[in-house]
């Protein structure tokens, strides 16, 4: 298994940019594709391990590419540097919503959803700082790196291929580790975890910190990457609602999934159903969302996989 | 000032009536159920439109598109119900985001039927101004207001007097103790549901005939019924109504005092602060949330 997948990591870094390299609409889109599979794994870090559905995280990638942004631009920080900076942010931004850790289920995902809404108004209200609706424009691009300058246009892949790689090892190694542990325990009984002495709440902050971090950075990179912000697009709904859509899709239970999902979706949106539907090409999306959760919750890969019995919860 | 003030009271409580229907829908399902559907203001959006279709088609009055509305809506909150009933694992959150993907699917339905385009009613008799003392209003909202305000408390009554309406609060309670008195749990959701979907229908006719409407707004609005549910607390009905003229009122308050743009950050920063203070709302009994 393991000798697979570093395979297949070694042909999207190696194989895939050279077959990508001809035609830049297609690597556009698969950078897009990265983008939106980098929010996927921190939605699924969150919903997987914290077991809280989130509708708002683009609040937090919204945060991030209005952070990196002004940084790079008003502050003059280089590109590099202010993007984890953004994540910072991003991450500091989701204390505010800690008092929200308290209520579950339905709660939570609405109170993280009207923290979405806020966040947007804001970003068009202060206009001074974020210019308001008029949006920010001539964001600095990501620096070119010597040796991927020739491949034109390869360097945004190969960050956000990177970037999203980590976020999925940062995922796993989480999802392992002692705290994996008692967030799964967390699962059955948050009653009887707390009996034996585990800070539940404080575990549920940091998933939130950290889930909000890996958004932030992602919408810090597409900030630099498109070169232009107005709070519509950075706190689009969108980037709530495709995540969601891809993680559960792929699995949001396993580490592959969530960015599987989300190539796999997104693409699908973008030349498949955009070219069959063009002004509501979402109702697919949501078609394909409720046939998942109907019949198979645990995501399309799942189907594929031997069931272990008593352990489709949290898989480690 | 103050007449502005006044004026700016009686919009909000006029809009309040409407929202409380809205809210009364959500929170029967809930109660039943245990399920928060996102779809429900898309249900409203779809009445809305449905009465602009029976207006522009035949010219009459977009009360008339009652009865047509009321069984797509109805049939379209049984469905909302079959389907959920459908999940069998992790009901709390697989339900939460299955009715968020039918919201969408109703969502970009109504823009594929009819369009992004805004409409609004064309009615004269329904858009005339009406003056109570120093007070304004159009025809539609006042009237609203009152079929609004004489809906829920008939559905008060009915969930105080009638047998199903005894029996949904039976399985709210106790699901499991209201079937062992032979009621069957199934059956009364699916009554609550289809009772969800008659409050949404006179929303939507409502929100046609004195407002604008145009796709997104279903989803705003599932928001704000969720808002004024989380401000009344686990279910009465004179909760949900006061805490609907409590959102209507701040978020008028907030239009005239302040900028139109910030109306809906009104309504979350009401939401927030009850959440986080009071979190079993404004008039809702001690129960345990978190």
């Amino acid at each position: 298994m393991k000798k697979f997948w570093w395979l297949a990591v070694a042909i999207l870094y190696l194989v895939v940019p050279y077959l990508l390299k001809g035609n830049s609409y297609i690597l556009s889109l698969t950078v897009s594709a990265l983008i939106v599979a980098g929010i996927a794994v921190a939605w699924a870090l969150l919903g997987n391990l914290g077991g809280m559905i989130s509708f708002g995280h683009a609040a937090f990638f919204g945060m991030g590419a209005y952070a990196s942004a002004l940084l790079t631009m008003k502050a003059g920080w280089p590109v590099l540097l202010a993007i984890p900076a953004a994540g910072v942010f991003a991450s500091f931004a989701s204390l505010a919503m800690l008092p929200a850790l308290r209520l579950s289920g339905p709660y939570f995902a609405l109170a993280i959803l009207a923290y979405a809404h806020i966040f947007r108004i804001m970003a068009t209200q202060f206009t001074s700082l974020t210019n308001g609706s008029g949006g920010l424009s001539s964001i600095p691009g990501l620096p070119t790196l010597i040796e991927v300058d020739f491949l034109t246009g390869l360097g945004p892949y190969l960050l956000g291929l990177t970037l999203v790689l980590a976020f999925c090892l940062i995922y796993a190694r989480v999802r392992s580790s002692y705290y994996g542990i008692a967030l799964r325990a967390m699962h059955d009984s948050e009653d009887a975890t707390r009996v034996v002495g585990v800070n539940s709440v404080m575990l549920k902050a940091w998933m939130l910190m950290l889930s909000a971090f890996m958004t932030g950075v992602i919408g810090a990179f597409n900030a630099h990457i498109i070169n232009f912000l107005e709070p519509d697009y950075a706190f689009n709904g969108s980037w709530s609602v495709l995540p969601i859509i891809a993680a559960i899709f792929g699995g949001y239970r396993t580490v592959s999934g969530p960015m599987i999902g989300a190539i796999v979706i997104y693409m699908l949106d973008q030349l498949v159903f955009k070219s069959m539907i063009s002004t509501g090409h979402q109702i697919i999306l949501g078609v394909m969302l409720a046939a998942m959760i109907l019949f198979a919750p645990d995501g399309l890969m799942s189907l594929f996989k031997k069931r272990k019995t008593g352990d489709n919860h949290v898989e480690a | 000032m103050s007449e502005l003030i006044l004026q700016s009271l009686y919009s909000g409580v006029l809009v309040g009536g409407v929202y409380a229907l809205i809210a009364l829908g959500l929170t029967l399902a809930f109660g039943t159920m245990r399920i928060i559907n996102l779809a429900h203001g898309e249900l409203v959006l779809l009445a809305a439109y449905i009465a602009y279709t029976v207006e522009s088609r035949f010219d009459v009055n977009p009360l008339l598109a009652l009865p047509i509305a009321l069984v797509v809506v109805c049939f379209c909150s049984a469905i909302v119900y079959f389907l959920v009933s459908c999940i069998k694992r992790n009901r709390e959150l697989n339900s939460l985001m299955l009715t968020f993907a039918l919201g969408m699917i109703l969502t970009n339905g109504v823009l594929l039927i009819w369009s992004s385009d805004i409409r609004s009613t064309g009615n004269a008799t329904m858009q005339n101004a009406l003056q109570i003392g120093n007070l304004y209003s159009m025809v539609s909202e006042l009237l609203f207001f009152v079929i609004s305000l004489a809906v829920a408390l008939g559905l008060g009554w009915w969930l105080s007097r009638s047998w199903y309406g005894r029996a949904v609060r039976a399985v709210s309670s106790n699901r499991d103790a209201a079937k062992l008195m032979g009621i069957n749990p199934a059956k009364v959701e699916l009554v609550s549901f289809l009772v969800a979907g008659v409050l949404a229908t006179i929303a939507g006719i409502a929100i046609y005939s004195s407002g604008v409407i145009s796709p997104p707004l279903g989803h705003s609005l599932t928001i704000k019924a969720f808002i004024i549910t989380v401000l009344a607390g686990v279910g009465s009905v004179p909760g949900v109504i006061m805490a609907a003229l409590l959102l209507g009122i701040t978020e008028a308050m907030t239009v005239t005092l302040l900028s139109s743009a910030l109306q809906e950050l009104a309504g979350m920063v009401l939401f927030l602060v009850v959440l986080f203070i009071m979190p079993n709302g404004l008039f809702g009994a001690i129960k345990r949330r978190g």
